[in-house]
């Protein structure tokens, strides 16, 4: 009896690994269906990054990044050397100190001389963003970022993804005060306002700057398991770049009952959430910032119009539209020696406008995401959303 | 990553055992705020880590904001939490983020690195900064020099940071959070403070003292050579 007992379970676990196995290889067949289609299915590929499991392997984001970012992998440009870049660069100093104490951000049981290669490669990528965009401010913390994308993409290509990234997502946390970064901040109350009152009013109290190392390295500063922070990373590049302000809401909101137990002091709280608990549940988590995203955009937090124009949230539409018109690898490369002999130019600016121009209406938009979880439905919708109509309008005053 | 994990939990447990039976309640039990501040890299975690702690941490990283540690004390018979608000060390955060930390503070610790001439360059501004944030001027101040156990790369000699001291009117302290031999000092250091602090004057949920005696231990001396 006993023995039948053990055996039918047994069958059940290979049937169950066997039915994740199935559904992970669906999945990794969907990812590359998308990476081959023409044009690239970004929208597909976002879907993919934000839905269970991310996008699965380091192999595959070296491919999907990318194109989250509108990053072109054909003709990267060589690295210049590190010398070069050290002499009179402002923040050396900075960025030394910090990258050559990260030694928490590689994985354990690397070799010493293996990291300190990686450090060295981290720190000339840093300055070499930096120095081509002499606009973006180097701040602790963007050194944990770099590190994520330097682990999985090796240092030519985290360079191209992390200039963009840069540019496009991270710049509010880069002019030379951290205004910006404060007034993003403040979207984390006006989150937790619309979904828990009582919450609000206790961290009101206390303040948010619990939530900045959050914030400003996409947890990579705060999460010891390199696992949850790819996986975040998936989820963050293919969404808005206010989620991971979402993200950090929910965190708060998922540990209400600790909060609301703890003394209301900013030391207490600052305490408590600053203590990420390290068996977080990252994918309902990110279903639910998704579905927050949807029932809360930024537009419905705010009413007010000013700022808009000063936050890179202003200018994801472009971004957005910009990625939808990238081509798969092998077009690119069979493009780029095509447009070596001057035919190509013609056609592919004719393929812009359409895409362009093409309506994509809300209608279009839910029927792509039919068929999916609700929650990945509605991560996927308020992306497509988010590009579509989105005009963040918003002035605050809640921090000082 | 284990090593790193173990530290948070050392730390939780610290703090945690404000909060066993037995002790004061919280809301009864004073608590005196102190910021530590000063350069990059001039040790302020591993200082606040060693205090509250015991021990030197096995690695830092760069603080990202602020990151706070807590330790019960008892003096003189009386709990006392004394929080300690580790703050980054980089200009843009304290331009823009750090006055938020300054609020109900009791006490400031400015920290150098003595193997660092430009960290102790950078003192003034980290004082006429804290004038802009602090209203009250009475507020006790320290001065300590970390890392005095590299001996063959001092660059701020005693003397110096000595005459500093006194223009501003701030007890300095040498010290070194590493070295071992050093068990007590960086203890003496905050616990000083402390009772400063209880002798100063009534803080935030001052609760009517048994007695109005204050005995208070024999304090370490502001030195003038380097403990270690």
């Amino acid at each position: 009896m006993w023995c039948e007992v053990v055996s039918l379970l047994r069958s059940l676990g290979s049937a169950l690994v066997s039915y994740f196995d199935a559904k992970k290889k669906r999945k990794v067949a969907e990812i590359y269906q998308a990476l081959n289609s023409d044009p690239i299915d970004v929208p597909k590929l976002r879907r993919m990054a934000i839905s269970k499991g991310g996008l699965l392997t380091d192999e595959i984001r070296c491919k999907v990044w990318p194109k989250l970012l509108s990053v072109n992998t054909d003709n990267l440009p060589p690295l210049p050397a590190g010398k070069e870049l050290r002499q009179d660069n402002k923040d050396y100093q900075q960025v030394l100190l910090d990258v050559r104490r990260s030694l928490r951000r590689f994985p354990p049981g690397m070799p010493d001389d293996q990291r300190e290669g990686l450090q060295e490669e981290l720190i000339d990528i840093i300055l070499h963003v930096l120095k081509r965009n002499p606009q973006l401010h180097y701040y602790q913390g963007y050194h944990d970022i770099v590190v994520t994308f330097l682990l999985v993409v090796g240092d030519r290509l985290a360079t191209a993804l992390v200039e963009k990234l840069s540019v496009h997502h991270l710049r509010d946390f880069m002019y030379p005060t951290m205004d910006n970064t404060k007034q993003i901040l403040n979207y984390l109350m006006l989150i937790i306002d619309q979904v828990n009152p009582e919450v609000h009013d206790f961290i009101a109290e206390v303040g948010t700057i619990f939530a900045l190392s959050w914030l400003i390295t996409w947890f990579g500063h705060v999460l010891s398991d390199f696992r949850h922070v790819v996986r975040l990373y998936d989820f963050f590049l293919a969404c808005h770049p206010l989620m991971p302000i979402y993200f950090a809401a929910v965190i708060v909101l998922h540990r209400k009952q600790e909060v609301l137990d703890c003394e209301c002091d900013m030391a207490s709280v600052h305490h408590l959430l600053c203590q990420i608990p390290q068996d977080l549940p990252y994918e309902s988590l990110i279903s639910k910032a998704g579905e927050i995203f949807v029932q809360f955009p930024p537009s419905k937090l705010t009413k007010e119009a000013a700022q808009a124009e000063r936050t890179a949230a202003s200018t994801f539409k472009d971004f957005e539209l910009a990625s939808v018109q990238q081509r798969p690898d092998t077009v690119l490369r069979q493009r780029f020696r095509e447009r070596m002999r001057g035919e190509e130019r013609l056609r592919g600016e004719e393929r812009t406008k359409s895409i362009l121009t093409k309506p994509r209406t809300n209608r279009f938009v839910k029927l792509a995401v039919m068929g999916l979880t609700v929650a990945l439905g509605a991560a996927a919708l308020a992306m497509v959303k988010s590009a579509l109509e989105w005009a963040p309008k918003f002035q605050l005053q809640i921090f000082p | 990553m284990a090593a790193g994990d173990a530290e948070s939990s050392l730390e939780l447990s610290l703090t945690g055992s404000g909060a066993l039976p037995g002790a004061l309640p919280p809301a009864r039990s004073r608590i005196f705020k102190i910021i530590v501040i000063g350069d990059s890299n001039v040790g302020k975690t591993c200082l606040t880590y060693r205090f509250c702690a015991g021990r030197f941490p096995q690695r830092t990283e760069a603080t990202i904001g602020v990151d706070f540690r807590e330790r019960a004390v008892t003096i003189d018979g009386e709990h006392i939490k004394i929080q300690l608000w580790d703050t980054a060390g980089q200009e843009r955060f304290r331009k823009s983020m750090v006055q938020h930390y300054y609020r109900n503070v009791h006490a400031v610790v400015f920290v150098y690195d003595m193997t660092n001439i430009a960290s102790f360059h950078s003192l003034p501004s980290w004082i006429e900064e804290c004038k802009q944030h602090l209203l009250a001027n009475d507020i006790p101040r320290i001065l300590v020099g970390n890392k005095c156990d590299l001996r063959s790369a001092i660059q701020v000699p005693t003397d110096l940071a000595q005459k500093f001291a006194d223009t501003h009117s701030m007890p300095l302290f040498e010290t070194s959070a590493k070295n071992p031999n050093d068990n007590d000092h960086v203890e003496a250091i905050f616990m000083t403070l402390a009772h400063k602090l209880k002798s100063h004057k009534p803080l935030m949920l001052s609760q009517p003292p048994d007695h109005d005696e204050i005995h208070i231990k024999p304090e370490p001396k502001p030195i003038t050579s380097c403990w270690c």
